[in-house]
C-alpha cells in the first residue's frame, strides 16, 4: 500500500480549494446582481408587478419545471430523462431513450439487441444494472441482464426515466451494483383522451399506436393502449443482410382509483408478442404478460405506506442458441415511511419474490438443472437524519437479502449531504452492493451431461463492490443546473471461468470468483434553458477500469476483456428548440470513445427531429437517426447501424 | 519496498489518479460557475411583486422619511435571493409620489434608513439581533423563515403547496408605528408574538 499521508495531503488541499471556490461562488452569487441579459419586456417581474395581491396568491410557482426541483438537492448520481425529452429526441424505443442519459453506456448490437450499463462492465452479459418499469423488475435471473427487445411501453405515456448510477443496493436490492434504471409511466389521470400515432421509415419500417384514457365518476381513471412496430434487419459487418428484423405488438391498460384523498389503488398490465426474423429453420419468438397492483396510503406529508404485488411471465425461443426460456415471477413488496422525532425519517420495507425459470434446449450445452425455482427474501431499513435542518443530512441504511445461491447478503450504505445554500449540495457516500449469482453463473454446463467441460459454478458467490462516491450539484441560476458525480469502486469476487482443480489445470472448468479490480470515473451532466424556447441537456462521462486475477487464479486478459468493453470518454448533448409557427427543431448528438478490447473505433453521430404542430391536436414529425455516417458499429460483435429516417403523424384528442 | 510488492494492481495507483482527477475537475467546474450571474427563480420574482404590493398597503409615518421627496427604500439583508427581479419590479414605479430604491447589505446598520427590510434566510440565526435593532422604528421587516413573524417580524412568507402565502404580526407593525391597510390584513394570516423566555 502507498502511504496514506500522500493522498491525504493532496486530498486535503484539493478539498480545501473546492470548498473555498464553492463559498466564494456563493458569496459572489449574493453580491453580483448584475445580470448580463437586459430584462425582457414581458419577463416574470414585469408581469407579476401588475398583479394584485390575491392574484399573486393564486399563482402556482412551480411552473412545469424542466429541472425537477428536488433534483438540485438530491445527494446521489441520479439523472432524469423526462417523457418530453424522449419525445423531442425522436427515440422510438426505451433503449434509444436511455441514450439521453449521459451516465449510461448504450451500445446497439442489432435490430433487437442492446447492451446497456452504467459505470462500465458493458458486455453481452452486462449484469450489474437493476431495471424497473413502474416498480416491476425486468432484469432476468437467467443472466442478470435485460432483454431490451421485450421491454416496451407506450412512450407517449412515459412520465420520466430516473437513472441512478452507482450502487442502489440499500433501497433497491440485488443487481443494483452499478446502477438503477427506474422507468415510470404517467398515471391514468394524466393520460386522458385519445392518442393515435403512426408512421413509416427506412429502418423503422412501420409503426402505429393508439391509446384511450377515460374516467368513471370523479375518482376512477383508466387507459387502454395497443401498439405495433416492424424494424428492418441491419447489415452484418461483411455486408450481407442480417437475420434480425424485429416486430413487436403490445397492448395494455392502467387503472388508478382514488377512493379517498389518502388512498390510491393502481392496477396495470401489459401483454406483448413478436418475433425476430432468424428464418432458418424458423423465426425466434418472444411473448409475455404481466399484471401489477399497488395500494398507497398517505398518513401525512412525511408518512406513507404502500403494498405492491405483481405477476410477470416472459417467454422466448432463441433459434441461434436453441435455448428457450420461460420465466414466471411473483413478487410482493411492502414499504413504509414515517418520521421519528423531528429530525429523522425512517423508511423500511420487505419483499418476497418467487421466480420459476424453465430453459429447455436441444443444444449440447445449457442449464443444469433445466428448470429451477428461485426464492428471494428481502428487507431494508433506512434512517435519514437531519443533523442541521436544511443543511446537513445523514442517511444510513442497509438491505438484508436471502437468495438461493449465495444465502444472506448485506448491503449497507452511508451518505452525507451538505446543502450550504438552497441551490447547491455537496454529497458523499460509501456503499456496499452485491450482484447475486444468476443461473448463467451457477447452472451453465457444457455439455449438459457429464463428463462436463464446463461444470457450472457450484461455489460461485456474489460479486461485490464497495463504492466511494463524491458529488456536487448546483443550480447557479434558475435556468441552469449542473451535477458532478465521481466514484471509486473496489470490486471483489468478479466472474471467471477456470479449471476447478486450480493447481495443474484440467477439467472441468467451473465458474468462479477469480478477479478483483477497481474502477473510477466522473459523470458530469446539466440542464440549461438559455431562452424560453431553447432547452439544452447533456453530459460527459469519464470511465476507467482495471481488473486482475486474485492469487491462485489465471483468467486470461482476453477473457477478462469479455466482462466489459468500456469507452473512456462519452458525451451527449440534446437541444430542443421551439421555432415560430409551431415548428420544433431538435438535435441530439453523441460521441462514444473507442472500445479497448476487442478494439472498436470511436464514433460521433446525431439525430435530428423536425416537428410541426398543425394545431393542438395534430402533430407531424420527421426524424433522422444516426445521420453522421452511412452506418457505424457500436459493438465489435454488432451489426452495422444504418443512417435512417422516418416520418410520423400524431393525433391527440 | 513492501508497498510495491504487495500491491496487486497496476503500478500507478488508480486511487491516486482518481483523486488528482477529482480535484482538477472540481476546481474547473466551480471556476466555470463564477461567470454565471445570479438570476432569481420564479418564487422570488413573485415575492418581489408581493414586496411592491406591501409597500402600497402600508402607511409609514412622515418621520420615516428624511423629506417629502425621499424614496421608499427596500433593504435586502443577507444573501439576496431576488437577483435583478426586485430592481426590475420597482423600476420607474412610484407610491404616493415616492420612487423606490433597493439597497443590499449584510449588516443591519447599513439599512437603518430603509422603510422595508427583507430579511434573507441566511440571517436566520441573527433574527433576535435584527428585531432588536429596528424595534420601535418605522420599519417593516419581511422574512421567509419559519417563526419569523412570531419572533418579532412584521410579515413572513410561507408556502402553501405551490402557492406563496404570507402572515402578519399586527402587534409588531403597530409597535413600529406603521398603519397596515385592512385589505392586507384580510389576505394574510394573523399571528401573535410568541411569549418570551423561550431560549434558542
Amino acid at each position: 500500500m502507498h502511504f496514506p499521508g500522500i493522498y491525504f495531503r493532496n486530498w486535503f488541499s484539493c478539498l480545501l480549494t473546492v470548498l473555498l471556490a464553492a463559498s466564494e461562488f456563493s458569496a459572489l452569487a449574493q453580491s453580483s446582481s448584475k445580470s448580463s441579459d437586459l430584462p425582457n419586456a414581458e419577463s416574470g417581474p414585469a408581469i407579476y408587478k401588475k398583479m394584485s395581491l390575491s392574484e399573486l396568491m393564486a399563482l402556482e410557482i412551480t411552473t412545469a419545471s424542466r429541472v425537477p426541483e428536488k433534483l438540485s438537492q438530491s445527494p446521489s448520481a441520479v439523472q432524469v430523462i423526462t417523457g418530453e425529452a424522449v419525445h423531442r429526441s425522436g427515440a422510438m424505443n426505451l433503449a434509444d431513450a436511455l441514450r439521453l442519459a449521459p451516465n449510461l453506456q448504450v451500445g446497439q448490437i442489432n435490430s433487437y439487441g442492446w447492451v446497456i450499463s452504467s459505470r462500465g462492465f458493458n458486455a453481452l452479459f452486462a449484469n450489474k444494472l437493476l431495471v424497473m418499469i413502474d416498480g416491476r423488475s425486468v432484469y432476468t435471473p437467467l443472466d442478470a441482464g435485460v432483454f431490451w427487445d421485450a421491454q416496451n411501453i407506450l412512450l407517449e405515456d412515459l412520465d420520466r426515466i430516473e437513472v441512478v448510477s452507482g450502487p442502489g443496493g440499500t433501497l433497491w436490492g440485488a443487481n443494483a451494483v452499478n446502477g438503477v434504471i427506474n422507468i415510470i409511466t404517467k398515471s391514468a389521470k394524466e393520460t386522458q383522451g385519445l392518442y393515435v400515432s403512426g408512421g413509416a421509415g427506412s429502418l423503422l419500417r412501420d409503426f402505429g399506436a393508439v391509446r384511450y384514457g377515460g374516467s368513471a365518476g370523479t375518482n376512477l381513471f383508466y387507459r387502454v393502449y395497443a401498439q405495433r412496430f416492424d424494424r428492418n434487419a441491419m447489415d452484418l459487418q461483411d455486408g450481407s443482410r442480417g437475420a434480425d428484423a424485429l416486430n413487436m405488438s403490445q397492448g395494455g391498460f392502467r387503472m388508478d382509483y382514488y377512493p379517498s384523498e389518502v388512498n390510491t389503488l393502481t392496477l396495470q398490465g401489459d401483454f406483448y408478442g413478436g418475433d425476430y426474423n432468424t428464418r432458418i429453420p424458423t423465426n425466434s419468438t418472444l411473448d409475455g404478460q404481466n399484471i401489477l397492483g399497488r395500494w398507497t396510503h398517505t398518513f401525512s406529508e412525511e408518512s406513507d405506506l404502500s403494498v405492491q404485488m405483481y405477476a410477470d411471465r416472459t417467454w422466448r425461443r432463441d433459434i441461434g442458441s436453441t435455448i428457450n426460456d420461460e420465466l414466471t415471477t411473483y413478487d410482493l413488496d411492502f414499504q413504509h415511511r414515517f418520521p421519528l422525532g423531528s429530525r429523522q425519517t425512517i423508511l423500511w420495507g420487505a419483499g418476497y419474490r418467487l421466480m420459476k425459470d424453465e430453459t429447455p434446449t436441444t443444444s449440447f450445452l445449457g442449464f443444469v438443472p433445466e428448470d429451477r425455482n428461485m426464492q428471494l427474501f428481502s428487507g431494508f431499513l433506512q434512517d435519514e437524519i437531519s443533523l442541521v435542518p436544511e443543511r446537513w443530512k445523514f442517511t444510513i441504511g442497509t438491505k438484508l437479502e436471502h437468495n438461493d445461491f449465495s444465502g444472506f447478503e448485506v448491503q449497507p450504505s452511508v451518505r452525507l449531504a451538505w446543502t450550504p445554500t438552497e441551490r447547491q449540495t455537496i454529497w458523499g457516500a460509501i456503499s456496499r452492493a452485491v450482484r447475486s449469482p444468476s443461473r448463467i453463473d451457477a447452472d451453465y454446463h457444457i455439455p449438459k451431461t457429464p463428463p462436463y467441460f464446463v461444470g457450472g459454478g457450484p461455489d460461485f458467490d456474489s460479486e461485490k463492490v464497495i463504492a466511494y462516491e463524491l458529488g456536487y450539484r448546483v443550480q447557479p441560476v434558475q435556468k441552469l443546473s449542473l451535477s458532478l458525480a465521481t466514484f471509486f469502486n473496489q470490486y471483489d469476487d468478479v466472474y471467471t471461468v477456470e479449471p476447478r482443480n486450480l493447481v495443474g489445470g484440467g477439467f472441468p472448468f467451473t465458474i468462479q470468483n477469480g478477479l478483483e479490480g477497481q474502477s473510477w470515473g466522473v459523470e458530469l451532466s446539466g440542464n440549461y434553458q438559455p431562452f424560453e424556447r431553447w432547452r439544452l441537456r447533456g453530459g460527459y462521462t469519464y470511465f476507467h477500469k482495471d481488473l486482475w486475477n486474485k492469487p491462485g487464479h489465471s483468467f486470461s486478459d482476453d477473457n477478462i476483456a469479455t466482462l466489459g468493453n468500456d469507452p473512456e470518454h462519452q458525451f451527449v448533448l440534446q437541444s430542443m428548440l421551439d421555432l415560430p409557427n409551431h415548428f420544433q427543431l431538435d438535435l441530439t448528438g453523441r460521441y462514444v470513445d473507442s472500445l479497448p478490447k476487442p478494439e472498436l473505433a470511436s464514433y460521433f453521430t446525431f439525430d435530428v427531429r423536425l416537428g410541426w404542430q398543425y394545431d393542438e391536436h395534430i402533430e407531424l414529425a420527421i426524424v433522422g437517426q444516426n445521420l453522421m455516417q452511412e452506418h457505424h458499429l457500436e459493438s465489435p460483435i454488432g451489426q452495422e447501424i444504418p443512417r435512417s429516417v422516418f416520418g410520423s403523424v400524431t393525433v391527440r384528442w | 519496498m513492501i508497498e510495491n510488492i504487495s500491491y496487486p494492481g497496476p503500478s500507478r495507483s488508480p486511487m491516486r489518479r482518481y483523486m488528482t482527477w477529482l480535484c482538477a475537475v472540481a476546481v474547473l467546474f466551480i471556476g466555470a460557475l463564477r461567470v454565471q450571474a445570479e438570476a432569481a427563480d420564479t418564487e422570488h420574482q413573485v415575492k418581489a411583486a408581493f414586496l411592491f404590493n406591501f409597500a402600497q398597503f402600508i402607511d409609514w409615518p412622515p418621520s420615516a422619511f428624511t423629506n417629502t421627496n425621499a424614496p421608499i427604500c427596500i433593504g435586502i439583508l443577507g444573501a439576496d435571493p431576488f437577483g435583478e427581479s426586485l430592481d426590475e419590479t420597482v423600476r420607474d414605479e412610484t407610491i404616493h409620489g415616492r420612487t423606490l430604491v433597493v439597497r443590499r447589505s449584510r449588516k443591519i446598520e447599513d439599512l437603518k434608513d430603509c422603510q422595508m427590510i427583507f430579511v434573507c434566510r441566511s440571517e436566520k440565526k441573527n433574527l433576535d439581533e435584527i428585531f432588536a435593532a429596528v424595534k420601535g422604528k418605522p420599519v417593516l421587516t419581511v422574512g421567509e423563515t419559519e417563526g419569523f413573524a412570531e419572533r418579532g417580524g412584521g410579515i413572513n412568507f410561507y408556502r402553501d403547496g405551490n402557492k406563496v402565502r404570507f402572515e402578519i404580526n399586527p402587534a409588531v407593525t403597530r409597535q413600529n408605528g406603521l398603519r397596515v391597510s385592512s385589505e392586507l390584513l384580510s389576505l394574510g394570516r394573523i399571528v401573535k408574538s410568541e411569549t418570551k423566555g423561550k431560549s434558542e
